[in-house]
């Protein structure tokens, strides 16, 4: 009934018809039931996902994997941009691309497994989130702004992941990155809310500056921004390749090019690669561009949880594992990737520790689970990607879910967020209680939850490279894990237990939140619990995404080097390391939140002296400055830049403006040498014209006599 | 008959201030030597005049012109409006007397009729609603007397020197004619009496005239009257318009320029 | 004759000159708003002499310098009509006819132009009214009667 091209373009079609009639008729007809438009949209969106991934699943199983890389559906819709013989690159250069000369970009979707999926969860957490929406913002005024930017949003990244093209990635990438900045400006009466908005987006400029470079290196290397491979027709018409005797163009990660493994090696693709990654640094929030992510959390907490958490921030993860192959034909790239994940990963997990601000505390916890992401990316197996995109489907759901539950602890304690200023709400919210634990369970990687699993494949496939770099990012990775463990039941503990503690602008709005903010609680709950053992343990989420295209590449490429090192001799120890990754990373787990228990229940004398050990040493103010980045910055980028505006402004005030007014001041200085002439009294004007008129007739009698 | 610019030059050289001196501000000495120096600029342009054959019509045209001008010197320079308004009176008798000089009675008639009769006449009423006695400060000083009495004297010299020298052309190719044809002159001089007498000098020139306007000219009076009517209209709009609006009262509407100056000024 | 009428037009453009050039110093010059006015029908008077004078110079069987100058006058007319009414309501407004009043059309920082020495008016000529005769002498009194009355 529903087939794959239909379902490609309604899923963004969706929220983008949601959008446009919320924003046109939300401010005065629908009012409160703005939501109404949105809700409908995603909950279809989510629906035709599911359908989709049915498809593709069906379509993927079936297809050869020998004649084809991986499983690929592309749908063509129009072309946007046409330039004839826009590329004039030596012939030598390449030999696929000098033959297209034409720059295209055609509007193309695609669904493939990698895709699929990435839809499945944006839609499920998008629905859940508008869905708490309706109770976190009901009173706000501006109810119709935050649904329709919201609709907006996931129209954006819904077409971030489908698209087939780099343009239209960076199109969407930015439309993400603009909906962001709406949503983090959401209450720009508020100081803090408008300066972080403008934070977020100038950070973000600086990740998609190297994106642009990266894209435009791209078209001078490879003569296409498609994904796909493309025909041109004889009348000029740009088709998906499907027969052979059509001129084909191979598209950057078409089957052509996979097939035959024709990539750029050496400097040019370690450009790309780190360009490519300087923009995933940007919008993932990676080790130099992170500052952005924790002020971001002044926008509504709904935001903090779809946005900044879930789905846009992921989008540098997704980039990455789509351009695998890019990575793969250059290990200095891979190394850069990993290093910045690992480095990430720790540094934030140190910041997240002294923390009081519990959505700062999760924010820092996003930035160090993006970078575990990263470091599996960039280990370059398909096992790492694999590792990375399955720990972003999971950490979308139990990372949605704390922040959904910090949410609605804000709600309650009538928007305070610090967590020294309430405790013991056990009691008080029990469903948000139990929903957290199960999130903190998840986050800390305790085992049979979500979490468990996807860290457990990043740490195996770190473990599985060799060589002492990747030993000393495994160690870094398992450290991490002890530390997000013991933070996030110190956040939970603190906010949890101990004595009963309510602010006082909590008033008598302190108790449990609402169904619509409860019921996608409880559903992301069984998500977190259920998402790691039914897909890694009984499903096949393993086998399906590595159907992809950009994946299916690295596994031939890892069964090409399985065979040299069978040739080779090497005997695989797989198995053995897999059960000792894996013990270890349950010790380290269980181990994180013993020690929260034990610092962190009862009378918390200990963590305070080892608190003022640390604080005499200067390391607890290190991390509770959050490493100074924001001082560094300041100093390095804000202040020079600042200096220079003012540089600017002094010499436009005092040397352009000068000569521009001083222009101005000579027709005025004339025009006031001229105006006692203007003495109001006729008669002196009419004297003016007749003495005109004499010098005028006298000049014409010198002439005639 | 000397074509010499210098009379001209020297005319004007005198009238200008002989015009300065007669306008309002001047001492009665100071006015003594104006009337001598106009006199003599006048004398100079007098001699740049030609008889125009009939001694009597020489005279009479001389008669008028003097009382013309003198009038209207009169009118210019004197203190009291009263005088400046009777003084014009004479001028404007004298050029309706020139009119009919040169046949152009109806127009002569209008003359008297219209300006001297009706308007002059109004003006008068008006001028004894204020100041008639020629006291009031304004009427006994003058803007920049020196320099717009140059200019006009700079003017009536450069009209009459461009007079003088255009007209001398044509003249000496008629006497040219006249002489070369001797026998031929007082032919000449009937055909042109008796054309005269059929154009302009014509006996029946009003109606003539009449017709001519009524006629060839009708459209150019309706307009006329037109004009006539809207000034009517006009003239009733401004008095009666303005009737009660208090004295004094600048206009609503701050922007407009004058009003803000005349609010400054009070 | 030719020459003959050449000298009428010679005299009369002469004449017409003079009148125009003695109205424009008139105008030019004078204060009053009336005189101003007087002068300018000067002018007109100046113009129209010189139109007739040309009209008879080329013996214009249908008088088209004539019918200008008829039209002249009638738009004299029409003039002198809103020019008066124009200024009875200045004089309304200010109780003069000076037109160095109405000069707002200045620029607006201007100073407003101030008459720096007013002349000072004539002594009056001394007028010496006739004095009447005595009427008869004075009666004398008698001081004592004035003292003392017998009788009323």
């Amino acid at each position: 009934m529903f087939d794959i091209k239909t379902l490609l373009i309604a899923i963004p079609a969706l929220p983008l018809v949601a959008t446009l009639v919320t924003a046109v008729f939300g401010r005065r007809v629908l009012r409160q039931r703005s939501h109404w438009p949105v809700v409908a949209a995603v909950a279809g969106s989510f629906l035709a996902s599911l359908l989709l991934l049915n498809e593709v699943h069906k379509a993927a199983a079936l297809e050869d994997s020998n004649q084809k890389v991986g499983y690929e559906s592309v749908l063509a819709l129009w072309t946007w941009a046409a330039v004839d013989n826009a590329y004039d690159l030596d012939d030598e250069t390449d030999a696929q691309g000098s033959q297209t000369k034409d720059f295209r970009i055609d509007v193309t979707l695609r669904a493939d497994p990698l895709s699929s999926i990435m839809l499945v969860a944006v839609t499920l957490v998008s629905l859940l989130v508008v869905i708490y929406s309706i109770g976190y913002m009901h009173d706000d005024p501006g109810y119709w702004r935050f649904f329709t930017y919201l609709g907006l949003f996931i129209f954006s990244m819904t077409m971030l992941v489908s698209v087939s093209n780099f343009v239209l990635l960076y199109v969407f990438w930015e439309a993400v990155g603009l909906c962001s900045y709406l949503l983090i400006g959401f209450w720009f009466q508020k100081r803090e809310a408008s300066a972080a908005g403008k934070k977020a987006f100038l950070v973000n400029r600086v990740g998609d500056f190297g994106f642009a470079l990266g894209v435009f290196l791209l078209w001078t290397t490879y003569g296409t921004l498609d994904f796909h491979d493309t025909t041109t027709k004889d009348d000029g018409t740009v088709a998906v390749a499907m027969a052979d005797d059509e001129v084909t163009t191979a598209g950057v990660l078409g089957q052509e090019r996979l097939t035959e493994g024709n990539y750029k090696t050496g400097a040019v693709a370690t450009a790309i690669c780190l360009l490519l990654m300087l923009g995933a640094c940007g919008k993932s929030a990676q080790f130099p561009l992170h500052v952005w992510l924790p002020d971001a959390m002044e926008g509504p907490t709904p935001v903090s949880a779809l946005i900044h958490a879930a789905t846009m921030v992921t989008a540098g993860v997704y980039m990455v594992a789509r351009c695998s192959p890019l990575f793969f034909a250059s290990t200095d790239a891979q190394h850069v990737v990993a290093l910045i994940g690992g480095f990430t990963a720790l540094m934030a997990a140190l910041i997240a520790l002294t923390q009081t601000d519990l959505k700062r505390i999760l924010a820092y916890s996003t930035i160090s689970q993006l970078g575990f992401m990263f470091l599996a990316l960039g280990t370059g197996t398909l096992v790492g990607v694999v590792a990375a995109m399955f720990h972003l489907f999971t950490h979308a759901f139990f990372k949605g879910l704390l922040f959904l539950g910090a949410g609605s602890v804000m709600h309650a304690m009538g928007g305070v967020i610090d967590v020294r200023r309430f405790g013991g709400l056990r009691r008080l919210m029990p469903v948000t209680h139990w929903t957290f634990l199960f999130g903190s369970l998840a986050l800390a990687g305790i085992i049979p939850f979500a979490g468990f699993y996807s860290k457990d494949t990043i740490l195996l496939a770190v473990h599985a490279k060799e060589g002492a770099f990747y030993a000393v990012l495994y160690w870094t990775a398992v450290v991490t894990a002890l530390l997000t463990a013991f933070y996030t039941f110190r956040a939970f503990f603190l906010t949890f237990y101990g004595d009963e503690q309510i602010p006082p602008e909590a008033g008598h709005h302190a108790h449990e939140s609402p169904g619509a903010m409860v019921w996608p609680l409880r559903i992301l709950a069984v998500a977190s619990l259920l998402a790691g053992i039914v897909l890694y343990q009984w499903g096949s989420f393993d086998g399906f995404i590595r159907k992809t295209p950009s994946l299916d590449y690295l596994a031939r490429q890892a069964d090409l080097a399985a065979a040299e090192d069978a040739v080779a001799g090497h005997e695989s120890v797989e198995h053995d390391a897999h059960f000792a990754v894996m013990a270890q990373s349950i010790v380290i787990a269980f181990l994180g939140v013993g020690l929260a228990a034990f610092f962190y229940l009862g009378d918390r004398k200990e963590i305070a002296a080892i608190a003022r050990a640390m604080d005499r040493a200067g390391l607890y103010r290190l991390s509770h400055g959050k490493f100074y980045f924001d001082t560094i910055y300041k100093f390095l980028v804000v202040w020079p830049l600042e200096g220079i505006a003012r540089l600017c402004y002094w010499i436009d005030r005092y040397v352009i403006d000068a000569a521009v007014d001083f222009c101005g001041m000579v027709p005025r200085a004339l025009g006031a040498s001229l105006r006692p002439l203007q003495s109001g009294l006729i008669q002196f004007y009419a004297l003016a014209m007749v003495l005109g008129l004499l010098i005028l007739i006298g000049s014409l009698l010198m002439c005639t006599l | 008959m000397n074509d010499s610019p210098w009379v001209f030059i020297l005319a004007t050289l005198l009238g200008a201030p002989a015009m300065w001196a007669l306008l309002p501000g001047r001492s009665s000495r100071g006015r003594m030597a104006g009337v001598a120096l106009g006199s003599a600029a006048g004398g100079l342009l007098a001699s740049q005049l030609h008889g125009v054959g009939d001694w009597v019509d020489s005279s009479l045209f001389a008669i008028f012109a003097a009382v013309t001008l003198v009038a209207a010197v009169a009118t210019v320079t004197m203190r009291n409006p009263v005088y400046c308004a009777v003084w014009l009176a004479l001028s404007l008798l004298g050029t309706a007397a020139l009119l009919f000089l040169q046949g152009a009675q109806f127009l002569g008639v209008a003359t008297v009729v219209v300006y001297a009769g009706a308007i002059l006449v109004t003006f008068l009423f008006v001028l004894m609603l204020a100041d008639p006695e020629g006291r009031a400060p304004y009427d006994r000083m003058s803007w920049e007397a020196a320099l717009s009495a140059t200019a006009g004297a700079v003017i009536v010299g450069i009209l009459t020197m461009t007079i003088t020298t255009v007209l001398a052309g044509p003249r000496k190719t008629a006497q040219d004619v006249a002489l070369s044809n001797p026998d031929g002159a007082a032919q000449a001089i009937e055909e042109h009496d008796r054309a005269l007498a059929d154009g302009v000098l014509t006996e029946r020139h009003v109606a003539r005239f009449g017709s001519e306007l009524f006629g060839r000219h009708l459209v150019a009076v309706q307009v006329a009257g037109v004009l006539l009517l809207v000034a009517l209209i006009g003239t009733a709009a401004i008095v009666a318009g303005h009737e009660t609006a208090p004295q004094e009262t600048p206009p609503e509407d701050e922007n407009e320029p004058v009003s803000s100056a005349a609010r400054r000024e009070a | 004759m030719m020459e003959h009428e050449i000298a009428w037009l010679h005299n009369y453009l002469t004449v017409g000159a003079l009148l125009f050039g003695i109205g424009l110093i008139g105008f030019l010059s004078r204060r009053n708003l009336i005189v101003m006015f007087l002068a300018v029908e000067m002018m007109l008077q100046g113009v129209s002499l010189s139109l007739v004078a040309w009209c008879r110079f080329h013996n214009d069987g249908a008088f088209g310098g004539q019918m200008l100058v008829l039209f002249i006058i009638a738009v004299a007319a029409c003039e002198a009509a809103v020019a008066l009414a124009l200024f009875l309501m200045l004089f309304r407004r200010r109780g003069t006819l000076d037109i160095a009043v109405w000069q707002q059309l200045r620029e607006e920082d201007q100073p407003a132009y101030v008459d720096q020495q007013i002349p000072e008016l004539p002594e009056p000529a001394r007028t010496d009214w006739p004095k009447l005769p005595p009427a008869g002498v004075r009666p004398e009194a008698d001081p004592e009667r004035t003292d003392y009355r017998d009788h009323v």
